[in-house]
């Protein structure tokens, strides 16, 4: 009886749905939190997965043996490569496009890179309008990763330890 | 003021022609300003339920996103309107008119201030915005079957089937209003209601106020009675397959539909026009120079930002526990105290009926 | 012409061409809607003649409610059109029969004899404040209060009996019912526990001994 009267005196005031606003009404008055992009950013963590880029060596060779490990791997068969053999017995990749429209951004072929030659940086600020410019050929990322070097190599320190 | 337009105009033309052109800028003085408030309600909306949510809300078009509503409009008219196939092209293109006509036509009778600003005061006001917003259905309705889609067709059965069960609780509302106000002039009501705030017939009339605001979010299909567009369920309802201005006129319906229930709230239940401080000594005299219009609009505002909060709070009813709450909840509470406020009305019982 | 015989021979012409489109049209649908338009000019006939009060409760109960249900079940039960159609002219004779019977029953029961222009005086201009609501409603409530009674026992009977009709329950094992009272009462604590628990700690990672590789 008294369950029931319990009951009917929650239902009729509305008390649940009032207690409901008043935790809505506490959110309106409280500080937002939203980050204005253009003007703000937030912090970006080291193993962010970006945009690619292709390494090189200290002294300038390309990283990249053309294992094809990262194109074996990439789910969404984004990345095609061709190599050949170099006269020094080196073998070096002749080709090496990512399809950025196809890429899911998994970062698997920089998991299974064994040189480090591949990333993906911290980039994410990049845009394609048409299908031409999506495919980032081998002289495109080599660029991008001279360009982003020092970035790059600061954030696969702080990552080092724990690879 | 429109009736010195009225006669000045017949001078020149015929008496019929005079009294048309003096009626259309009657409804173009009206109209301008809803559609007005309907747009930055929009916006409101937008904002209200963002700052509830942490976020901001839109504040990137204009200072403040003050120009927000404006480039929406501007999109959506430049929006192609989407002919679906196979469906009735006149009733599709009729229903959103269907559904805009009655928002604005009930809007003829709603006083906005003391000494009769009102387009037409007929002294079956309530009846008339009852008569007329019932007919809003038929927009819906219409949209759900000429569209050939079962989601528009099951939105727009459950929109109608929800306005006609949530109308008969709201008319019962209204009557214990009529009982207590003894008129059905929305002036008259207004005055009845003189006196302070405790003389408002939201005091007395306590939970028919609540019922008839419940009742509202219901007729208006806003959260958390919007199963006609639960979009989980049915996509957007009724309006599913429209596109463009087509659809920008169902969105203006809606909304014209929420400030035309909060004017109604405001003068049924909360005093209209009259200041909140009538008959406290210091403060009558502190806000006399307040006009009766900006109190009305303070309240509508109140009630608005009230619908917008349940629309960020309560997640939306199961569409059983809709009709639920309609017939076997709402519509008995309301037979009851219909019967209290004639038994209170016939004994003069409570210091408002004397 | 006056504004009002404007008005008046507009909405007429649309109770009239609604009226016969609603007859001869294919669609139910569409029929159905046309119905509606008569109703909303015939209220609209009915305000101009000062019976504001009939005029909107016409809208109200018709319009509003009625013609919403008539609607649902002619727009849920895909008639087949074809099959009414079927007989359409071997009927014809009989229904030009009966509507003239019909016509001519209704002239001598409400046609110019009784109701006519000389019969009936034109009403008085009212006032803009005058209020025929009231003017009905002490005659329904006091003469014909008996009748009225009558009527709204009417009215509840056929709601039990509609009622009576629709509500069938079925074994459990064929539908399943929802209980939403029983939904509704449900407390936190009968649906859920929360248990107290120590919180387990994982251990910190090891960082990995850096040699030649790790170090590139």
């Amino acid at each position: 009886m008294l369950a029931f009267l319990k009951h009917q005196f929650k239902t009729f005031t509305l008390l649940e749905l009032l207690k409901g606003m008043v935790i809505t009404g506490k959110y309106f008055l409280k500080k937002k939190i939203t980050v204005r992009y253009p003007e703000e950013k937030t912090p970006i963590s080291p193993r962010f997965r970006g945009h690619h880029a292709l390494r090189r060596y200290e002294g300038g060779e390309e990283r990249c043996i053309a294992c094809k490990l990262c194109e074996a791997v990439c789910p969404a068969n984004a990345i095609t490569i061709e190599f050949e053999q170099r006269d020094d017995g080196s073998r070096r990749t002749t080709q090496y496009d990512i399809d950025m429209f196809k890429c899911i951004y998994c970062g698997f072929c920089e998991e299974s890179c064994p040189t480090d030659a591949i990333v993906e940086t911290r980039v994410f600020e990049y845009e394609f309008h048409e299908r031409g410019p999506s495919i980032m050929t081998k002289d495109k990322l080599l660029d991008f990763g001279d360009k982003h070097e020092s970035q790059i190599a600061e954030d696969r320190a702080v990552d080092a330890k724990y690879r | 003021m429109f009736d010195a337009l009225q006669g000045w105009l017949s001078g020149y033309i015929f008496d019929w022609l005079a009294i048309l052109i003096t009626l259309l800028v009657q409804a173009i003085v009206v109209i301008m300003p809803l559609m007005l408030a309907v747009a930055y309600l929009t916006l409101a909306e937008r904002k209200v339920i963002g700052f509830m949510q942490i976020r901001m809300g839109p504040n990137r078009v204009g200072t403040l996103g003050l120009l927000q509503p404006i480039a929406d409009a501007l999109k959506l008219m430049n929006k192609e309107i989407i002919l679906p196939s196979q469906s009735n092209l006149y009733l599709f293109i009729l229903a959103p008119t269907l559904a805009i006509a009655p928002a604005i036509a009930a809007w003829a009778v709603i006083p906005f201030n003391a000494d009769g600003v009102v387009v037409s005061d007929i002294n079956a006001g309530v009846l008339y915005v009852l008569a007329v917003s019932s007919i809003g259905v038929y927009g819906i309705i219409i949209s759900g079957w000429a569209s050939n889609s079962k989601y528009a067709f099951l939105g727009a059965m459950r929109a109608s089937a929800q306005k006609i069960s949530y109308e008969i609780a709201m008319g019962f509302a209204l009557v214990t209003v009529l009982m207590v106000a003894d008129s059905m002039n929305l002036t008259e009501i207004v005055n009845a209601q003189k006196g302070g705030m405790l003389n408002w017939l939201w005091v007395p009339l306590l939970p028919m106020f609540v019922v008839y605001f419940i009742s509202g979010l219901a007729e208006t299909n806003r959260a958390p009675f919007d199963v006609a567009e639960g979009e989980s369920e049915i996509v957007a309802g009724f309006h599913v397959e429209y596109s463009g201005m087509a659809f920008a006129v169902f969105f203006l319906a809606e909304y014209a539909m929420m400030i035309l229930i909060s004017f109604m709230t405001a003068i049924m239940f909360m005093g209209g026009w009259l200041s909140p401080f009538e008959g406290i000594p210091l403060l009558e005299d502190m806000f006399a120079w307040v006009s009766g219009f900006i109190w009305l609009v303070l309240k509508v505002s109140f009630l608005l930002f009230l619908f917008l909060w349940f629309r960020a709070t309560f997640p939306r009813y199961r569409y059983d526990q809709v009709m639920r709450l309609g017939w076997k909840v709402l519509i008995p509470v309301t037979i009851v105290w219909v019967f209290v406020v004639m038994i209170m009305e016939y004994f003069k019982f409570g210091p408002w009926f004397n | 012409m006056t504004f009002l015989e404007v008005i008046f021979y507009l909405l007429a012409s649309i109770a009239i061409i609604s009226g016969l489109m609603m007859i001869s049209i294919k669609n139910p649908v569409q029929a159905a809607l046309w119905l509606v338009l008569g109703f909303i000019a015939t209220a609209g006939i009915w305000i101009t003649a000062q019976a504001e009060f009939l005029g909107l409760v016409l809208i109200l109960v018709y319009v509003g409610a009625l013609m919403v249900l008539f609607l649902f079940v002619v727009m849920m039960l895909d008639v087949n059109i074809t099959q009414i159609k079927e007989r359409f002219t071997a009927y014809l004779p009989l229904g030009i029969l009966t509507s003239i019977a019909i016509f001519a029953i209704m002239y001598m029961v409400i046609g110019p004899d009784r109701y006519g222009v000389d019969q009936m005086p034109v009403p008085k201009s009212m006032p803009a404040d005058f209020s025929n609501t009231k003017l009905l409603a002490i005659p329904l409530y006091t003469e014909h209060a008996y009748a009225f009674v009558l009527a709204a026992v009417l009215l509840l009977v056929g709601i039990v009996a509609a009622i009576t009709l629709t509500l069938r329950r079925r074994a459990p094992s064929v539908v399943l019912y929802q209980d939403i009272d029983k939904q509704v009462k449900v407390q936190r604590n009968d649906r859920f526990k929360i248990i107290k628990m120590d919180a387990v700690v994982e251990e910190d990672v090891k960082p990995i001994d850096e040699d030649e590789e790790g170090k590139k």
